[in-house]
């Protein structure tokens, strides 16, 4: 009996090799998608792509539907209105008075 | 591994050394750099984790009562929906006789299912505010939840009030959030609900910015007309009768499906549709709503158009989503994991220490009572081996120390080829004792082990003691190590190797393990009969028993360990006699430790592996197989091997969880070391002093040992081959004058 454990073909350490490098490239991987991840690396999320309701809703868009609608005297401002925000609106209650309330 | 004192090498082969550093070195780098890669990586999972779980860069301020002086007032009475469009700010309140049901804080693995299929029964959409950290843990949930038809909404990432937030971070919340619902949905979302947000009337100073600037980047903010209130859990009825608007007026209603348990909220869900549903309303989304604003109620708010809000994910986003969602997935799996082994690591550990200090206790006073004895006292003359090896500076104190036996012995001095004069030095060391009894032989380098054997053909006597050329004995030493020779079923006795060096700080440390490793370790396994080592500084075995086992084996670099194991499987009995004292030097240097703690364990799982047939024998063999060998292995190699995940968790538990607790709970477990430490000092009647350096021992010395078990578990592996490597020697021990 030879000493314990000793590999004299190498072989064993040739795929021990191959074993850890692909472990390394495994774990700076993972690392990397992480930091990727976390700091927003290489995502197009950028505020352009996020417009809201996208291009196929606008175009289903009827001009007639532009005016405000819906309840109970609420003013609702219409998402590509010409009226600036800071024009006050028609005064109504609020619809969530009821819970805020409760709150 | 650069360069190895060999320059004061004196006693090495330099070709020998240098082959075998040059080795270290190629294995080593290596292997640092894995190292270093895997540790990267889990304290990345752990800081996921962390993260995940809010422990890492959690934020629980919540603001409240702040001034909204600066929000336009059409926006604190404006409806639910706040949009940007073209900068301005607008807002879109929900038709009349419409719901749009809103559900934040989820996905929940217990919760959100049951919301979903009381939806998909009531066939009614709903829009659902999720949490970026719970979409990454419970993909599927947000998956079932888009393919049924309803809208998801960004609730940011780890649910922080944003008010508090800077810039950068509340981008990085929303964008994680982003990537989290392409990986689980496939999707990204252009509605957003901020966590803590109410009604519009609720926005302030601090949070007005945050939704103008989330709002330029494209998002809807959506808030809320009635709430139910339903975390506070007040009753399926109070739940109900919040959330219902008033009249016939349009609403978005907040529910929450996650964050709490919500076993109320499952109820009064069914209960709401069928109240709303009877008054003659509709269900809808948030998409829902806008689309109904702008087709004027054209009848046109099916299909599609109730997820408008969804943007298909595609190209790196999709992917890094996906990696992102994988990467959670191990998260979740290895922490956890971790966490249960390290739980279980340290219930072993503390077990053993408490079966130590209980088995040692016992040991102490069977051996120390009045009336022990082994049998009749041993007085026949002893054979001492001495195997030395370049010994020149130790071995005229260790035959001086041999020459002051009480006990009758003849000395064996094997030169093993050394280079130094060692023998013509023992020869002139004997003359000028005026020792008789020595003889020196010698013999071409050819190891320990060799030269061992070659002492125990040529001894004379029965019983051999085995020593190393750098210890020395006490006058009593061979006397009491042989009492127990006495009892016929012993076949082996482990004296007590005490470190003479002992005053530096490595030093110190050695002495500490050798005392705790004697005191307790050694009394535990001489009980359990199943003493993994005798110590090559001291050690007396049956010259009959040693010859059976076919001698020392060089078959590994742990003779002692092999030749201990094959004595137990061989049936004898292996018992500690700690009234046998040899004072030994331990390495000075790093490097010296590291190399001699090498050879040790990687030659004790050699010795393990060599004798793994015992696991299945019968017998002694089969005994020793059964109780010896998952000690030593579950002690002695898996142990350490967890040691270094119990120091990342340690370290980050301290930084990232709560300093204090961690901090308690590592000086409670340095308390139960410290009790164990001052129990083996008390038993061996040590100084007290030296276990002030126990502290620092924890946070230096235990990562050095775990280091090296680790580093030859993988020479192990990679099958290298580890030569001997010769301990410089300075000579400085001798026997402490008085003791003994």
């Amino acid at each position: 009996m030879g000493p314990v454990f000793v590999d004299t073909t190498g072989r064993r350490s040739k795929a021990l090799r191959r074993l850890g490098l692909f472990l390394g490239a495994v774990c700076l991987a993972y690392a990397g998608v992480l930091a990727a991840a976390f700091m927003g690396w290489g995502t197009s999320l950028n505020p352009s792509s996020l417009l809201p309701f996208g291009a196929s809703a606008e175009g289903g868009r009827a001009p007639g539907g532009m005016r405000p609608e819906g309840g109970i005297g609420r003013r609702a401002e219409l998402p590509d209105t010409v009226r600036p925000t800071a024009s006050p609106p028609a005064s109504t209650t609020r619809s969530a008075s009821a819970s805020a309330g409760a709150n | 591994m650069t360069t190895l004192t060999s320059s004061r090498g004196r006693r090495r082969a330099p070709t020998r050394i240098e082959r075998a550093a040059g080795r270290a070195a190629a294995l080593q780098r290596p292997r640092v750099i894995l190292a270093l890669l895997l540790l990267l990586a889990l304290t990345c999972a752990m800081l996921l984790d962390g993260y995940l779980r809010a422990e890492v860069g959690g934020d629980q301020r919540v603001r409240s009562g702040a001034d909204s002086s600066e929000v336009p007032d059409t926006i604190l009475d404006g409806g639910p929906i706040l949009t940007f469009r073209g900068g301005q700010a607008t807002t879109v309140s929900v038709p009349a006789k419409t719901i749009a049901l809103t559900f934040d804080d989820g996905p929940n693995p217990t919760w959100t299912p049951q919301v979903l299929e009381i939806l998909r029964k009531y066939d009614v959409p709903g829009t659902f505010f999720l949490v970026g950290s719970m979409v990454t843990r419970y993909p599927g949930i947000v998956r079932t939840m888009v393919e049924q038809g309803n809208e998801v909404g960004v609730h940011t990432f780890t649910h922080v009030d944003l008010s508090y937030q800077s810039a950068s971070r509340v981008d990085r919340e929303m964008e994680q959030t982003q990537l989290a619902l392409a990986g689980a949905a496939g999707i990204t979302t252009t509605l957003f609900r901020a966590p803590y947000s109410s009604e519009t009337d609720a926005i302030d100073n601090y949070s007005w910015p945050v939704y103008e600037r989330l709002g330029k980047d494209g998002y809807t903010s959506v808030f809320v007309d009635t709430d139910s209130d339903d975390w506070k859990r007040p009753g399926v009825s109070d739940i109900v009768k919040w959330a219902t608007p008033k009249g016939t007026q349009g609403a978005s209603v907040l529910f929450h499906d996650a964050g709490g348990e919500r076993s109320q909220t499952i109820a009064a869900l069914p209960e709401y549709i069928e109240k709303m549903k009877a008054k003659g309303y509709t269900f809808t989304t948030i998409s829902g709503v806008m689309a109904h604003r702008r087709t004027a109620g054209a009848g046109t708010t099916a299909g599609p158009s109730l997820q408008a809000a969804h943007h298909r994910a595609t190209g790196p986003t999709l992917y890094e989503g996906k990696a992102l969602i994988a990467a959670v997935a191990v998260a979740e799996w290895t922490v956890p994991t971790l966490s249960v082994g390290l739980a279980i690591v340290g219930a072993a550990v503390l077990a053993r220490f408490g079966m130590m200090l209980l088995l040692a206790r016992r040991h102490h006073r069977q051996r120390n009572r009045r009336r022990f004895g082994w049998g009749p006292a041993v007085t026949g003359p002893v054979s001492v081996i001495v195997p030395a090896y370049n010994e020149k500076e130790c071995i005229a104190n260790t035959l001086r120390s041999l020459a002051r036996s009480t006990h009758p012995i003849e000395i064996i001095v094997v030169d093993d080829g050394s280079t130094d004069g060692t023998s013509r030095i023992a020869r002139d060391a004997a003359g000028s004792l005026g020792m008789t009894n020595v003889r020196v032989i010698r013999q071409e380098n050819a190891g320990k082990p060799a030269a061992l054997n070659n002492g125990v053909r040529n001894a004379s006597y029965g019983i051999v003691v085995m020593m190393d050329g750098d210890t020395v004995f006490e006058p009593d030493t061979v006397r009491e190590l042989v009492q127990p020779f006495a009892d016929p079923s012993v076949g082996a006795v482990a004296g007590n190797a005490k470190v003479g060096n002992r005053t530096t700080v490595i030093g110190a440390w050695q002495h500490i393990e050798y005392v705790m490793g004697f005191n307790l370790d050694r009394r535990m396994y001489d009980l359990l009969r199943c003493m993994p080592t005798i110590p090559g500084a001291i050690g007396a075995f049956r010259r009959d028993a040693v010859l059976a086992a076919g001698g020392m084996s060089e078959d590994t670099l742990a003779e002692d360990t092999d030749i201990t194991i094959a004595m137990h499987r061989a049936g004898w009995r292996v018992v500690y006699q700690e009234h046998a004292r040899a004072w030994t030097e331990a390495p000075g240097s790093l490097r010296q430790l590291w190399s001699q703690r090498y050879r040790w364990s990687y030659g004790t799982m050699q010795a393990l592996w060599k004798h793994r047939g015992c696991l299945t024998d019968r017998g002694p063999s089969g005994r020793f197989g059964r109780v010896g060998m998952p000690l030593v292995v579950i002690f002695q190699v898996v142990t350490p091997l967890f040691a270094p995940l119990i120091d990342v968790f340690t370290v980050y538990s301290m930084i990232f969880v709560d300093f204090r607790a961690a901090l308690l709970a590592w000086l409670a477990v340095l308390g139960v070391q410290l009790l164990c430490a001052a129990y083996a000092f008390r038993l061996d009647r040590e100084k007290y002093r030296y276990l002030l350096m126990m502290p620092l021992q924890q946070l230096a010395y235990r990562q050095i040992m775990y280091l090296v078990l680790i580093h030859s578990c993988v020479t192990a592996l990679t099958g290298g081959r580890l030569r001997w490597q010769k301990l410089k020697r300075t000579g400085e021990v001798g026997t402490p004058a008085g003791a003994g």
